[in-house]
């Protein structure tokens, strides 16, 4: 048998990730594409890829899924170890900056701060109650302004005397981003202004109250966006590192657990191997009668067997062994 | 005369006691469900609280089950909360409903108010029988409290996922039908003895997290989630700031007595704040610094919008006593998904405080 390997798979709202690690903690391979709305078949697309690239000598010793889609591609894959996103990062970004203090991670649908001293996470913020400043309002504004997200940064840097755009609230931010435009301010004043607005809604919403010292490291998608980077610099006045492989570290945290997890517990792997990605797969969703509370219930099938239920307040549906498929014998499906 | 009150918590178990006791008909809302909250933001001011929120709820699916006297609560020098209960009578007022409404006050009726209130609704009961269904219902609550007590610190080291849960909704269900204390004294001893005596992981000490906070979203499984049903899942063993009986028998003996049973509480958050804000706010800042040294960490539930509890999360991010404190916010989300990123989170984040030295993030 030849060497072990670990996989880490970070299925997020907007883009699904995947990381391969060797023993020594190396990367070996990694990829990053669309969610698209469609996890399962991403992760499948996923695993397959992945298939082609790793020698057959390679042995995947365990697997460890991320993201807010983390139970179902831990379902898929048959992960052993299934974390949030928040340790997830932390733990990667440890790996590689052993002294890192601040971590700022922004990605599509929401935004962390992840405050470590000594090694070890020391406290954490998310963003609550809002999604502005994140991964996918700048895809809207750019898309908007007919810019390619790609373009984004390239465009804002030009910037010479960037506008003011309220942060607080995309509302907010998006009125004030037309009402500029409309007076004929420059494409790059006004995307730089959404970059510095961005910033600051980071800093006072997620960043409330964290103590923010260097060293920094930037990770996640948006990290490939120069001009919020520089927005940062300039708003902190600390330098901003960011990861080579900022946009996958959630993956890599997830594989690096996975490997502390195999070392620990020394148990086999239950990944369920390279031919997941060919199965078909089914979801579904269900209302429970059972009760006013009327749950929404997802479920997860392979060839009719079911395999994990998620989305209920009590455990009816939740424990699937005992259940078989009860839900179209007795027509609580509706 | 069919008389309804809101929920919190399993409150309504005592209540309802009470109350039936005294020979008045009750209608017990249908508990707390995505329809009560539909109907209850439907009808409520957009920007309150999530509390005011789900009580209107009940109320009105109470109505419809035929209720026509609701017992609300008021009281001056909480929060809001004191003019809640006009708030609500006069949405119900404008639904179109006819019904009555009977206030009994927290802070300025105590113990001769709501006896007095019990005897109006209670078709002229004598004292004797008041005070006797009312000793009844609070000991319900009291045993109520007991068994939670016990199943929020065995859930966390039970070997079989899911045992203490299913005791415990047991156990509230024999407790809301026993029918006098000797059955009642009975089904906790029994329920003790059955919760404590699970099969348990071995050799494991697990986490112990208080959970503080404006008191509805403390007590009430609905509005927060079940937060600490998810942190007994995750091994961590939860202990309330306040329990309903203990609250209880506060605010209706201790309080009029004048003994100040938080001055301990207050006296702790002083360097901080030196007066109240209104709802438990004060109260929250000093169960944080109290509890620096005897927990891991303090869960913070607060509803969207409690001016109190957003200021003591304020004031609470720059103590000295670094207790780590996760902030939930409790409002109309339905799916516990970014609760349970979070949890999961600061369970992590807790344990790796703990184990320095060992794996990371594996207990043990």
């Amino acid at each position: 048998m030849g060497k072990n390997i670990y996989l880490g798979i970070d299925v997020g709202s907007v883009t699904t990730k995947c990381a391969v690690m060797g023993e020594d903690m190396e990367l070996i391979a990694h990829h990053y594409i669309p969610t698209s709305g469609k996890p399962i078949a991403q992760i499948q697309k996923l695993i397959r890829e992945i298939s082609k690239e790793i020698l057959p000598d390679l042995n995947i010793a365990g697997v460890g899924t991320t993201g807010s889609a983390r139970y179902l591609a831990g379902e898929i894959v048959g992960a052993d170890i299934i974390k949030n996103e928040i340790t997830a990062h932390a733990i990667a970004a440890t790996h590689y900056f052993p002294d890192v203090r601040t971590i700022i991670e922004i990605g599509g649908q929401d935004s962390k701060i992840i405050i470590i001293r000594n090694g070890v996470v020391a406290d954490f913020g998310m963003n609550t109650v809002c999604a502005a400043g994140t991964g996918s309002f700048l895809d809207h504004q750019a898309l908007r302004l007919g810019i390619r997200i790609e373009e984004f940064a390239g465009e804002a840097i030009k910037s010479k005397d960037p506008v003011r755009i309220a942060g607080r609230c995309t509302v907010f931010a998006e009125s004030d981003m037309i009402h500029k435009q409309q007076m004929g301010h420059s494409t790059p004043d006004i995307l730089y202004g959404l970059c510095q607005a961005l910033v600051r809604n980071y800093i006072n919403n997620v960043g409330l109250g964290k103590r923010i010292e260097a060293p920094i490291i930037f990770q996640g998608g948006v990290a490939y966006n120069k001009a919020i980077i520089r927005a940062f610099e300039e708003e902190l006045g600390q330098e901003i590192m960011v990861p080579h492989h900022h946009e996958v570290m959630g993956a890599i945290g997830a594989a690096i657990i996975a490997w502390e997890n195999h070392e620990t517990t020394g148990a086999r792997t239950r990944f369920k191997g390279f031919s997941i990605s060919d199965i078909c797969y089914e979801t579904s969703t269900f209302t429970c009668n059972g009760c006013p509370n009327q749950c929404e219930i997802a479920q997860l099938k392979q060839g009719g067997q079911i395999l994990a239920r998620w989305g209920g307040r009590c455990e009816k549906w939740e424990n699937v062994s005992h259940v078989m498929d009860k839900c179209e014998n007795t027509g609580v499906l509706s | 005369m069919q008389v309804t009150f809101p929920h919190i918590g399993n409150a309504y178990i005592g209540i309802k006691s009470t109350l039936e006791s005294l020979g008045t008909d009750v209608v017990v809302p249908p508990g707390c469900t995505r329809r009560t909250l539909t109907l209850a933001t439907r009808y409520s001011p957009e920007g309150i609280c999530l509390p005011f929120k789900l009580n209107l709820g009940n109320m009105i699916e109470a109505i419809e089950l035929g209720a026509d006297t609701i017992v609300n609560i008021t009281g001056h020098g909480t929060c809001r909360m004191g003019y809640y209960h006009k708030v609500q009578e006069q949405i119900l007022r404008d639904m179109g409903f006819d019904f009555q409404m009977e206030l009994t006050g927290l802070s300025e009726h105590k113990l001769t108010g709501f006896f007095k209130m019990l005897k109006k609704i209670s078709n002229n009961a004598s004292w004797t029988q008041i005070i006797s269904a009312f000793h009844f219902g609070l000991a319900k609550v009291t045993a109520l409290d007991d068994i939670e007590i016990i199943a929020n610190r065995m859930r966390a080291i039970e070997k079989e996922k899911g045992t203490i849960t299913l005791l415990y909704r047991e156990g509230t269900k024999a407790i809301d039908e026993a029918g006098d204390y000797r059955s009642l004294k009975n089904v906790v001893k029994d329920y003790r003895r059955r919760l404590k005596g699970i099969k348990i992981l071995s050799g494991v000490s697990p986490l112990k997290v208080l959970v503080a906070g404006e008191i509805y979203v403390v007590l009430d499984t609905y509005a927060n989630m079940d937060v600490e049903l998810e942190m007994g899942k995750l091994g961590v063993v939860t202990e309330r700031s306040l329990y309903l009986s203990r609250w209880a028998k506060r605010g209706l003996f201790y309080n009029p007595l004048g003994i100040d049973q938080y001055r301990k509480v207050h006296k702790a958050a002083m360097p901080y704040l030196k007066r109240d804000i209104g709802g438990d706010g004060w109260e929250t800042i000093g169960e944080k610094v109290l509890g620096t040294g005897h927990y891991d960490g303090m869960v913070h539930l607060a509803p969207f919008t409690c001016m109190p509890e957003e200021t003591a999360q304020n004031i609470m991010s720059s103590t000295k006593e670094d207790l780590p404190v996760l902030a939930i916010y409790c409002d109309e989300q339905t799916s516990k998904a970014g609760m349970l990123t979070r949890l999961e989170a600061f369970v992590d984040m807790l344990r790796m405080k703990r184990n320095r030295n060992g794996s990371r993030l594996l207990e043990e």
